[in-house]
């Protein structure tokens, strides 16, 4: 862990002491051999699964995925961002890296983290770089509002949390993620302990985010600069995720009720989402509510509690990731050229880009969930598990399946075919900078397709 | 308290006091020119975009008052009597629309639009000389589906007795479709109906880009530089605060002053006959309109008449009011840095061929005159609408020479229907782009006068 942990650190004196000639180059070949590193961690080679363990943190087969997923996505951010940033004074570019740099720090703490107020603490560490990109670098007005939404949702959410924990450690004496699975059950009143499971799950669904309570997402993924949008939409949902999962055991016996609403919210909420999709006429704002429609499904998924249920959890929430974030590098790659997120004003690109509609291509189907994808294993595994439990609810998931499939898929069509507008016949061409970032997205993605059991879980078996 | 009240999410207030009334710092479209055409095209934006704020369209006019734009000073005619099939289209499309205006410019809760549109034609008159071009241009029109008429000078003097037809071998007639309405109530239909629909208007004045450039080699070997706009500077009125208006897309409807914005690109600067030498060929060109009374006039039956020997003259209001004007020969321009009228213009050019053409004319009292610009474009006097070569994303709706006012719904359209839809798609007016201009082919009207 601390080969990966220095290194992270140290990129924050490697980015103000570097010569700016040398910056990006740099801070990139250092952040990219923190990611290939960080690819030793899949190798859980303990029986317990708790690999890399010390008093603080440790790694176990469900933080590997999303710990390879966040170190992974450094230095495409840092690659994303080149372009927009080459034109801002250094001291700026070098305080951008050192936000991006410190957030990774706070991710692989938190997802590393083998004690429950650690973890919350890093949780809530991450939100500070995040806000300060997406307000000090955003492009519009609107991103003062869009801060101020996500710190107050994810704030508002994690408080109570923070008293639920308290009261885990009263009762139980540890918060320990080692011991926790195997202590009793926390015996409260009825409606209190409801409220304490309700505390417990409020934070992560407001970070996954759950249908009811995304109205930061859309905002913050829009107003954000590509990077910030990168992280948010790959790694910080997914804190929720991880959160949940690692909660669910201790909340056991209350969960079997309590669980009912939301899941009901979470499969709503993947319809709901994915038709707002359908009317979007921003980009980027299409790609954040399909980043909710995808995580309604997760948190349906992991509120259900089956094996199946976490393992398609865990799977989507890797591909999703990685899907996602190359969708935003390509919106981005629009973006940088017309200067306009409005998708009716940048169409036809198949004849103005041809090799960026393969990554587009690509892309939105990955987003479909077209097998023999992660997404779609991801996907199946949740839809089945939900079939298991309600056989109604297969009606939500699939009707939730085919709108993914058609804004998806109208994504595509809007961005690349139909007439080329006058404005846009003479493009600059794609960068090898632009190839190199979304090879580097989905490449991953294809080759995961050989071995989904690395990111299987704690059920690989 | 207030403070605090404000500072709640989802407010305004912020620590640094920005000017309220600064553009958004971004826009999809940025139209430059607040005049009809710019208007206009605003409207038609926002007609096609499909689903509600599919585009974000910002207006930005430097004037409010509207002092100098050629919209207002306008005689308001519209006629379909020319010899290029693209005018004769654009004017009988925008008739067409003008006439059922509140279909298209109705707001809901607000009083319908009254253009005050007179029906009351165009009528040209030829002598000899110039009798055969006349001919042509009315096949042309009826071709292209325009109703004019062609009368000769017996008929004439039957429909018109107050004309003097001694000299006239020929006249032209619109029977629908013609005539003159107010083009201060179109403006302002066109800019409540777009604000309507979402348009944003900006009162300020552009006063430079900031593109990015490509440098590239043309075929025969010349350097070019590419731009593509990235930012509008627009700076307040009466101050130096301005905003870059971060965009996607700007349009030129700058009419008369649409020249500066390209020199602020530094386009057109190269050496002649080269590509980077094409400047826009737009320049103001002051017209005078002199407003007469004549109580022995014509009367209410009083078409827009255009002489041969140039000038105009048409009914204004129902008082025995006539306004009138001409064109100025080509080396006696008058000065285009005021819009001072030049009374003697009337006493020397205009009068004499007007007491000519209608006897009764012979006895007039001036009551008022002004002056207005022409957009007038130096290289053939039509529109030009499109693409600048060197501009990547600058669309032009510009020298129109002075029947801008009466294309300008059609216009609007078209140049919409080109950065929407990528081409034409109701009327094909590739012919008025800036290929006409790169390839040195005048599209010359053949006008009588």
């Amino acid at each position: 862990m601390l080969k990966i942990l220095i290194p992270t650190l140290f990129l924050l004196p490697t980015t103000w002491l570097t010569s700016s000639k040398w910056l990006w180059p740099t801070a990139l070949t250092q952040s990219m051999l923190i990611a290939l590193g960080s690819i030793t961690w899949l190798n859980n080679t303990t029986d317990t699964g708790w690999t890399a363990l010390n008093s603080y943190i440790g790694t176990d087969p469900l933080s590997t995925p999303l710990l390879v997923l966040s170190c992974w996505l450094l230095p495409l951010m840092l690659l994303a961002s080149q372009n927009h940033l080459s034109s801002e004074p250094m001291n700026r570019q070098r305080m951008y890296i050192t936000l991006l740099a410190t957030l990774q720090l706070f991710l692989i703490l938190a997802f590393g983290a083998t004690e429950m107020i650690m973890f919350y603490v890093m949780f809530e560490a991450t939100l500070i770089p995040t806000l300060l990109v997406i307000t000090r670098w955003g492009n519009q007005t609107e991103r003062l509002n869009a801060g101020t939404y996500f710190l107050f949702y994810t704030l508002a959410g994690s408080l109570p949390l923070l008293v639920a924990l308290l009261m885990l450690q009263n009762n139980t004496g540890t918060l320990s993620l080692l011991i926790i699975p195997y202590a009793k059950p926390l015996l409260l009143m009825p409606f209190g302990s409801k409220i304490w499971w309700a505390a417990c799950m409020i934070a992560f669904l407001v970070k996954m985010p759950l249908y009811g309570m995304h109205l930061w997402l859309p905002k913050a993924h829009v107003e954000a600069p590509v990077a910030g949008s990168m992280v948010l939409a790959a790694v910080l949902l997914k804190l929720g995720g991880y959160g949940m999962m690692r909660l669910m055991i201790v909340l056991d016996p209350l969960s079997k009720e309590m669980v009912y609403p939301f899941i009901v919210l979470a499969l709503w909420g993947v319809i709901m989402t994915g038709s707002i999709c359908l009317r979007q006429t921003d980009l980027k704002s299409l790609i954040a509510y399909s980043s909710v429609s995808h995580m309604g499904l997760v948190a349906g998924g992991i509120l259900i509690q089956t094996p199946w249920g976490f393992t398609g959890a865990l799977i989507l929430m890797i591909a999703h990731g990685l899907a996602s974030s190359a969708l935003f590098c390509l919106a981005n790659t629009n973006y940088e050229r017309t200067h306009s997120r409005t998708m009716l004003l940048a169409r036809g690109l198949q004849i103005a880009l041809p090799l960026m509609t393969t990554w587009w291509f690509i892309a939105s189907l990955a987003n479909l969930a077209l097998p023999p994808l992660p997404n779609l294993m991801g996907e199946l595994m949740i839809l089945t598990s939900l079939f298991n439990w309600s056989a109604w609810t297969l009606i939500l998931t699939g009707i939730g399946t085919l709108i993914t499939a058609a804004y998806s898929l109208y994504m595509f069509l809007m961005s690349q075919r139909g007439p080329l507008p006058q404005h846009m016949l003479a493009l600059p061409p794609s960068y090898t900078r632009e190839h190199l970032l979304m090879a580097l997205h989905l490449i991953p993605l294809l080759l995961i397709i050989l071995k989904p059991a690395l990111l299987w879980g704690w059920f690989a078996c | 308290m207030d403070k605090v009240a404000d500072a709640l999410p989802g407010s305004q207030w912020s620590p640094f006091e920005m000017n309220p009334n600064l553009p958004p710092e971004r826009a999809d479209i940025v139209i430059i020119g607040g005049g009809v055409i710019g208007w206009s095209i605003a409207y038609w934006l926002k007609k096609k975009e499909r689903v509600r704020d599919g585009v974000k369209v910002i207006v930005v006019e430097k004037d409010p008052t509207y002092s100098q734009a050629s919209t207002v000073l306008s005689a308001g005619g519209i006629r379909q009597q020319f010899s290029l099939t693209e005018n004769i289209q654009l004017s009988l499309a925008s008739a067409d629309f003008m006439r059922n205006i509140n279909e298209h410019l109705g707001v809901l809760n607000q009083e319908p639009v009254d253009l005050q549109f007179n029906h009351s034609g165009y009528l040209f008159v030829a002598n000899e000389s110039v009798a055969h071009i006349m001919e042509e241009n009315y096949s042309t029109q009826r071709f292209a589906g325009a109703k004019v008429s062609l009368l000769s000078p017996v008929q004439l003097k039957e429909k018109f007795p107050w004309i003097n037809t001694e000299d006239v071998a020929l006249a032209s007639y619109g029977l629908e479709n013609e005539g003159w309405f107010d083009p201060w109530t179109l403006l302002n239909a066109f800019r409540q109906k777009a604000i309507s629909m979402g348009v944003i208007q900006s009162i300020g004045e552009v006063t430079g880009f900031n593109c990015t450039l490509n440098r590239m080699d043309t075929v025969d070997g010349e350097t070019v530089d590419v731009k593509r706009i990235k930012h509008v500077n627009v700076r307040m009125p009466n101050s130096r605060e301005y905003q870059p208006v971060e965009c996607a897309i700007v349009v030129n409807a700058a009419g008369a002053f649409s020249a500066k914005l390209v020199d602020m690109m530094g386009i057109g600067t190269g050496p002649k006959d080269t590509l980077s030498g094409m400047a826009l060929p737009v320049e103001p060109r002051k017209r005078f309109i002199y407003v007469f009374n004549c109580p022995d006039g014509p009367g209410l039956d009083c078409p827009f008449l255009v002489d041969y020997s140039g000038i105009y003259f048409r009914r204004e209001g129902l008082g025995g009011n006539y306004i009138t004007g001409t064109s100025p020969e080509e080396d006696a321009e008058p000065d285009v840095s005021n819009l001072d009228v030049d009374h003697e213009f009337f006493q020397e050019k205009i009068w004499p061929s007007l007491a000519h053409r209608v006897p009764a004319f012979e006895s007039l009292k001036v009551t008022s005159a002004w002056a207005g610009y022409y957009d007038y474009n130096t290289f053939d006097q039509n529109a030009i609408l499109g693409i600048h070569p060197l501009a990547q994303n600058m669309f032009f709706a510009t020298g129109f020479s002075g029947h801008g006012l009466q294309q300008s719904p059609a216009a609007g359209r078209a140049v919409a229907e080109l950065i929407l839809d990528g081409s034409y798609q109701t009327l094909d007016l590739k012919g008025l782009g800036f290929q006409r201009i790169m390839a040195k082919e005048p599209l010359l009207e053949k006008n009588i006068v």
